[in-house]
C-alpha cells in the first residue's frame, strides 16, 4: 500500500483533474501550509497545495526576480506551464514574502474563480493573536459561502474537523513506527506519504493510510538503517535527495519540514467554539520560522523530534534565498549540536544537484560513524 | 566615409571597416590583458586586408566591455545598441536580439531603424554566458569547438540540476563518473545555458522573428537547445554572429 | 529635445542643520546611559512615538540608517559582513542586518567607541528580515524584545478588528517596557510623540509633493539625506520642526525656480535603496539631463500620503488639522497604529498591483519620462513584487530599466555593467550627454 503515495504524487494533477469529474466539486489551490483546510473541506472542496516539480525551468524571469527563493518560482512556473488549470480558486494564508509573490503572480497572470488572501498573524505567541486570528477565519468563511452560494453550516465544519483530524491522527501513527530500531518505512516514502495529505482527498488517503497501518508491523524492509537522521527545512519535498541519502548508509526517521511533520503534527481541537478551534490550531502548530516570534520556540519542538525518534544526526535542508529559515538556522544547528545531535547544513535550489549533495552527506555520515566507535 | 567598428569584448576584439554601408575588411585577435593594444593590433589587421592606411578611417566607434579603454577613438556606443544596429542591418526583419557573448548575454527588442526599445542582460552570473560551457569543456576534458558537436549526437535529456557554474562543474563530474554518455552531459550543458538565456528573453518578450549573435551563436549545440527551449522550428542564426556588434558599431560611426 | 533650458541652482540652506541633527542623535544614543537615560533600538519601521511615553531621556537608534551610514564606509561595512557571514549566516540575507549584526558582534559602533547596548529591542513584523534581526540582536544583547505584528493586509482592507490586533500589542509593548525599565509610563508624552509623528511624516509627503514642479526643486540624491531623518526617529519634536523649515524653503524654491539640476530636461523615479557606495550614477544621469525626482521608497518610506481634494496625491491630514483631540493612551495607539498602517511603502507587502497604482500616479502627476527599479539584492522587502511593478509600468506605457544590485553589499554591484545599462536606457529615452553639463560636473 505504501507504493500508493508515490503513484498519487507523480500523478497528482490527474488526480485532481479525475477528482473533479468524479465528484464536480471545485478545486482550490492552498499557497502555505497555514490555509485552514477544514473550512474547504466543510464546502466539498478538494484543497491541493500548490508546490514545484523540481525541474530547471525558464518561465518566472519576467514575475519573480532571481533574489528571491527557488521555491516559490518553481511553483509559480507550474501554473504558468498551465499544469494547474484544473484550479478552481487560489487562497494564501499570510507567511513569507517569497512566496506571497508566488500568489499574487498567479492572481494577475492565471485568473481563476476564487482568488482569497489570509492576513494570517505573523507573530503566533502574542495572545492577541486567537481572537484576531478567528476573525479572519470567519471572513474566510464568509467568502467562500458567497463562492459556492450556499451556507457552510456547523455540521459542515465539524466534518471538516473531524476529516482533518482523522488524516493528522493517522499520518502520526504511521510515523510512530519511524521510532523503532529499524523502521517499516524509509524517509522518502514518508516523505510522499505526507506530502500527498496536501492534495489529495483527505478521506481517500485516510484510508489508505488505516490500511497501510495493518501493513507496517509486518513490513520488514530489506535494508540495514544505518544511520538514523532527522531533517529539518522548509517546503522540500526533495525526494531524490531523500533516496540518495538513503542509499549511502542513513535512513531519514523524521523530519521537521511543512512537507511533512509541520503540516500535520497537531490537530484542531473541538472547545465549544468551532471557529476559534480551527483558528486556534494553525496558531499553535509547529511554526514555520516566518511565525516564530518573539522567541524560537520552534528549537524545542526540533530537540524533542530529534530525542524522540532517536535521531543521531540532523540535515538542515536550506531552501536557498529563504530568509526566515536562513535566519534561524545558524542558532538552530548551534543548539542542536550544544544538546548532542550532529548537524549537516545545504543549500537547496529547488533542482537537486545529486553530486556534490552525495560528497557532504557521505563525509557526514562517516563523522557520525567516527563518534559511535569511541 | 571610411568608417572602423571596435568590439572590444570579454575574450576577443573584433573590428569592422566599413564605406558606404559596405564591409571592406574584417579582423579578430583576443582580448589579452591590455584591451587597447589588442585593439590597435586588431585594427591594423584590417586595414592591411583592406589595403588602407590609418589616416584614411573617418571615425571610430567602439563597443563591448572595454569600449572605454580605446583612447584614439572617435566614440563608444553601448552594446546593445551596437548589436542591435548590426543586427538589423544584416536582417532588417529581426525585432528581438540575442547577444550571447563570452561574458554577456543580453536581450534587446528594437524597431526597423534598430533603435532600442527594451533590453535584459544576464544576472551577474556566469552560468548564463557563454564562460559557462567553457567551464563544462574543461570538466569534460573536450576541446570547447568540440562541445556542440559533440551535444548534437546525444540520445538522451538528462536534467542539469545544478544552476551554478561551480556546482555544475562538480555535477559534470559526477556524471562522468556514473559513466553518463559525454554527448548527453554536452546537451545537458547547452540545455541548461539556453535555459538561462531564454528566460532572459521573456523578460523582454519572445518574438519570432529574432536573430542570434555573438561568438556562443556558433555553438550549433546550443543553437539546438535554444530552440527547443523556445519551441521554435527555425531560428536564425547570424552568418559571422561575433561581428555582429562590430558591425552596428561601425555604422554608428557612419551616423 | 526642444531648445536646453539651464535652470538656477542654489545650496539647501537647512543642509547643514540635517547633518547637526543626524550626528546629535548618534551621539545621544551613545550618550544616553551615562545620563541615566534610556537606549533602544529597532528599526525605522517600528512604532517610535511608544516608547517615547518613557521620559524626555529615551534615546532610539534604528537600524537600517545606521547600517547605510556605514556602507558609505566600504571597508568597514566589509569588516561588518565578514564577521556575520563568520558565524555562519548566509550571505544574500538582507545586508543592513548583517551589517549592523557585524559591528555588534565586533562590538565597534561606528560613530566611535563599543557598540551601545539597547535596554531593549522594539521592530514591527512586515518584512521576513526585519523581526529575525531584532530576534537576534535582542539574543546577542541578552535584552528583551518587543515585535509588533503589522501583517493585517493593505490599507485599502483595513476594519475594526485588524486595527484592533495591533493595537493591543502595542498596549502589551508598554507594560513590557515600564517593566523592563521600570519607569511609569506618560500618557502626556506619548499624545505629543503621536502628534508629532504625524507633522513629520505628513511634512515629509508634502515636501514630496512640492517636487512635482518643474524643474524640481529637489533631487533624489538630495532627498536621500533629507527623508533619512524621518527613519532616525519621525516622532521627534525637533525633526517634526525641521521638516516644516525645509517645507518653507523647498515651497520658496518653487515660487523661485530654483532646479536641484540645472539641465533638467528628463524625469525619472527609481525604486528601492540605491547602492549607497555608488550615488555617483545619479550624477552620471545628470549629465543627460537626466533628474531622478524620488521614488515610492524616499516619498513613502515615512512619508504618508493621502487623496488631495482635487483627487491629487499629497499628504495625508494630520489629526489635529483635522482637528482631532487625542484623550488617552488608547486613543493615541490607535492613531500611530492606522497611522503607520497607511504607510505607502507598506502596501506592496501584500499585493504589487497597489505599488504598480502608486507609481502610475506618481509617474503622471511628477510629469515623468521613465522609470529605474534597482533590483536590489540585499533588500528583500522593498524588492519584493519588483518584476511584476515593472510589467504594470510597461504595459502602462512606460519605459522601465532595471538594474541589479545591493544597497550595502558592493560585492553584489556592477559598476560598469550599471553604467552601460544606464547608457542603453539613455539611447532608448533618446538622450544623449550634454557637454556643459559634464563640463559643470568636472568644474
Amino acid at each position: 500500500m505504501v507504493e500508493k503515495f508515490k503513484e498519487w504524487y507523480v500523478n497528482r494533477h490527474a488526480y485532481a483533474k479525475q477528482w473533479k469529474e468524479r465528484t464536480g466539486g471545485k478545486v482550490i489551490g492552498t499557497f502555505c501550509t497555514y490555509v485552514p483546510e477544514e473550512i474547504l473541506v466543510a464546502a466539498k472542496m478538494l484543497p491541493v497545495r500548490v508546490i514545484g516539480s523540481h525541474e530547471p525551468q525558464d518561465v518566472t524571469e519576467p514575475h519573480i526576480f532571481g533574489m528571491f527563493c527557488p521555491f516559490c518560482r518553481d511553483a509559480l512556473a507550474q501554473g504558468l506551464k498551465g499544469r494547474f488549470q484544473y484550479l478552481d480558486g487560489v487562497v494564501l494564508a499570510h507567511s513569507c514574502i517569497h512566496f506571497r509573490q508566488t500568489f499574487n503572480s498567479w492572481r494577475i497572470h492565471l485568473p481563476v474563480e476564487f482568488s482569497y488572501y489570509i492576513p494570517m498573524p505573523n507573530t503566533v505567541q502574542t495572545p492577541h493573536a486567537r481572537s484576531y486570528h478567528k476573525g479572519e477565519v470567519e471572513k474566510f468563511q464568509a467568502a467562500l459561502q458567497e463562492y459556492i452560494g450556499r451556507p457552510i453550516t456547523g455540521e459542515d465544519l465539524d466534518r471538516g474537523i473531524r476529516i482533518l483530524n482523522r488524516n493528522r491522527r493517522l499520518l502520526r501513527q504511521v510515523y510512530e513506527y519511524r521510532k523503532l530500531d529499524s523502521p517499516p518505512l524509509t524517509g522518502e516514502e514518508a516523505m510522499y506519504m505526507a506530502v500527498t495529505s496536501q492534495f489529495i482527498d483527505k478521506e481517500e488517503h485516510s484510508d489508505v493510510l488505516e490500511a497501510v497501518l495493518k501493513e507496517l508491523p509486518g513490513r520488514k524492509l530489506p535494508r540495514d538503517p544505518g544511520i538514523r537522521l532527522m531533517a529539518v527545512g522548509s517546503e522540500n519535498d526533495d525526494a531524490e535527495f531523500f533516496k540518495m541519502v538513503e542509499s549511502v548508509g542513513g535512513t531519514v526517521v523524521i523530519d521537521e519540514q511543512c512537507a511533512g511533520s509541520r503540516y500535520f503534527w497537531n490537530e484542531s481541537v473541538p472547545n465549544g467554539d468551532r471557529m476559534a478551534a480551527i483558528a486556534n490550531r494553525y496558531l499553535d502548530r509547529p511554526p514555520c520560522p516566518v511565525k516564530d516570534y518573539p522567541s524560537h520556540s520552534r528549537f524545542a519542538h526540533v530537540l524533542n523530534l530529534a530525542k524522540d525518534y532517536r535521531a543521531q544526526g540532523a540535515i538542515i535542508m536550506q531552501e536557498k534565498f529563504c530568509d526566515p529559515h536562513e535566519g534561524d538556522n545558524p542558532r538552530l544547528k548551534k543548539f542542536l549540536e550544544e544538546n548532542g545531535i550532529p548537524t549537516l547544513s545545504l543549500e537547496f535550489d529547488s533542482t537537486n544537484p545529486l553530486g556534490p549533495f552525495r560528497i557532504r552527506v557521505e563525509a557526514f555520515l562517516e563523522t557520525i560513524r567516527g563518534e559511535e566507535l569511541f | 566615409m571610411i568608417t572602423a567598428g571596435i568590439d572590444v569584448g570579454a575574450k576577443t576584439v573584433k573590428v569592422i571597416l566599413m564605406e558606404d554601408g559596405k564591409i571592406k575588411a574584417k579582423a579578430k585577435v583576443l582580448s589579452g590583458f591590455d584591451q587597447e593594444e589588442s585593439a590597435k593590433a586588431a585594427l591594423g589587421q584590417a586595414l592591411m586586408e583592406a589595403g588602407l592606411s590609418r589616416e584614411a578611417v573617418g571615425s571610430i566607434v567602439t563597443t563591448g566591455n572595454g569600449r572605454k579603454a580605446i583612447s584614439y577613438a572617435t566614440d563608444d556606443v553601448t552594446e546593445a545598441r551596437a548589436a542591435a544596429l548590426g543586427a538589423v542591418f544584416l536582417y532588417p526583419s529581426a525585432r528581438t536580439v540575442i547577444d550571447v557573448g563570452a561574458e554577456e548575454s543580453r536581450a534587446i527588442k528594437c524597431d526597423p531603424s534598430g533603435k532600442v526599445l527594451d533590453f535584459a542582460v544576464n544576472e551577474k552570473c556566469a552560468a548564463g554566458s557563454g564562460a559557462f560551457t567553457e567551464a563544462m569543456a574543461r570538466a569534460l576534458e573536450v576541446p570547447l569547438e568540440e562541445l556542440g558537436p559533440l551535444s548534437l549526437r546525444s540520445t538522451q535529456t538528462i536534467p542539469m540540476n545544478a544552476q551554478c557554474t561551480v556546482f555544475a562543474e562538480s555535477e559534470v563530474v559526477s556524471l562522468i563518473h556514473s559513466k553518463t554518455q559525454k554527448a548527453d552531459i554536452a546537451r545537458a550543458v547547452h540545455d541548461g545555458l539556453s535555459s538561462r538565456v531564454v528566460a532572459m528573453v521573456r523578460r523582454v518578450g519572445l518574438d519570432p522573428e529574432l536573430v542570434l549573435v555573438g561568438g556562443v551563436a556558433h555553438n550549433p549545440g546550443f543553437v539546438e537547445s535554444f530552440k527547443r527551449t523556445v519551441g521554435l522550428d527555425n531560428v536564425r542564426t547570424a552568418e559571422e554572429p561575433e561581428f555582429v556588434s562590430a558591425i552596428g558599431a561601425a555604422l554608428a560611426a557612419g551616423e | 529635445m526642444a531648445t536646453l533650458t539651464k535652470y538656477p541652482t542654489e545650496a539647501l540652506k537647512c543642509w547643514p542643520k540635517a547633518k547637526e541633527i543626524r550626528q546629535q542623535y548618534y551621539k545621544d544614543y551613545a550618550e544616553a546611559h551615562d545620563r541615566g537615560g534610556i537606549r533602544w533600538s529597532g528599526g525605522a519601521w517600528a512604532f517610535d512615538a511608544v516608547p517615547m511615553g518613557l521620559g524626555d531621556d529615551v534615546h532610539v537608534m534604528t537600524g537600517e540608517p545606521y547600517a547605510a551610514s556605514i556602507a558609505y564606509d566600504r571597508k568597514f561595512a566589509q569588516e561588518c559582513q565578514d564577521a556575520t557571514d563568520a558565524r555562519g549566516w548566509a550571505r544574500d540575507l538582507c545586508s543592513y542586518m548583517r551589517i549592523y549584526w557585524g559591528s555588534m558582534y565586533l562590538n565597534r559602533f561606528f560613530f566611535g567607541g563599543e557598540f551601545p547596548r539597547p535596554d531593549f529591542y522594539y521592530q514591527t513584523q512586515i518584512c521576513c528580515s526585519h523581526a529575525k534581526w531584532d530576534q537576534e540582536a535582542a539574543l546577542h544583547e541578552k535584552v528583551p524584545f518587543y515585535c509588533i505584528d503589522v501583517c493585517v493586509g493593505p490599507y485599502e482592507t483595513l476594519t475594526e478588528e485588524r486595527l484592533n490586533y495591533v493595537v493591543k500589542q502595542l498596549h502589551d509593548s508598554i507594560e513590557g517596557m515600564e517593566k523592563t525599565t521600570g519607569r511609569k509610563y506618560d500618557d502626556e508624552k506619548l499624545i505629543a510623540a503621536v502628534h508629532n509623528e504625524c507633522r513629520s511624516t505628513s511634512l515629509w509627503a508634502e515636501i514630496c509633493t512640492l517636487n512635482k514642479a518643474i524643474p524640481a526643486p529637489l533631487d533624489e540624491k538630495t532627498m536621500f539625506s533629507l527623508y533619512v531623518l524621518a527613519t532616525l526617529q519621525r516622532s521627534s519634536k525637533k525633526i517634526a520642526d525641521f521638516y516644516e523649515e525645509l517645507r518653507d524653503e523647498v515651497k520658496d524654491r518653487v515660487a523661485r525656480g530654483i532646479a536641484a539640476v540645472p539641465y533638467e530636461r528628463c524625469r525619472i523615479i527609481t525604486d528601492t535603496q540605491p547602492p549607497w557606495g555608488f550615488l555617483k550614477i545619479y550624477r552620471y544621469m545628470e549629465q543627460f539631463g537626466v533628474v531622478s525626482v524620488g521614488s515610492l521608497y524616499t516619498f513613502g518610506l515615512e512619508g504618508i500620503f493621502g487623496d488631495q481634494e482635487d483627487g491629487s496625491w499629497g499628504p495625508r491630514k494630520t489629526p489635529q488639522q483635522l482637528g482631532i483631540e487625542i484623550k488617552n493612551r488608547d486613543e493615541a495607539l490607535r492613531i500611530t497604529a492606522d497611522w503607520n498602517l497607511s504607510r505607502p511603502q507598506w502596501q506592496h507587502f501584500y499585493d504589487p498591483r497597489i505599488k504598480t497604482r502608486m507609481m502610475l500616479r506618481i509617474v503622471n502627476e511628477w510629469k515623468l519620462n521613465g522609470v529605474i527599479l534597482h533590483l536590489n539584492r540585499g533588500c528583500e522587502g522593498l524588492t519584493v513584487g519588483s518584476s511584476e511593478n515593472r510589467l504594470g509600468l510597461i504595459k502602462a506605457g512606460v519605459p522601465v530599466m532595471t538594474y541589479e544590485g545591493n544597497m550595502a553589499d558592493e560585492k553584489e554591484f556592477d559598476e560598469r555593467r550599471t553604467v552601460s545599462r544606464i547608457e542603453s536606457f539613455m539611447e532608448t529615452l533618446g538622450l544623449e550627454q550634454i557637454e556643459a553639463a559634464r563640463a559643470g560636473q568636472a568644474a
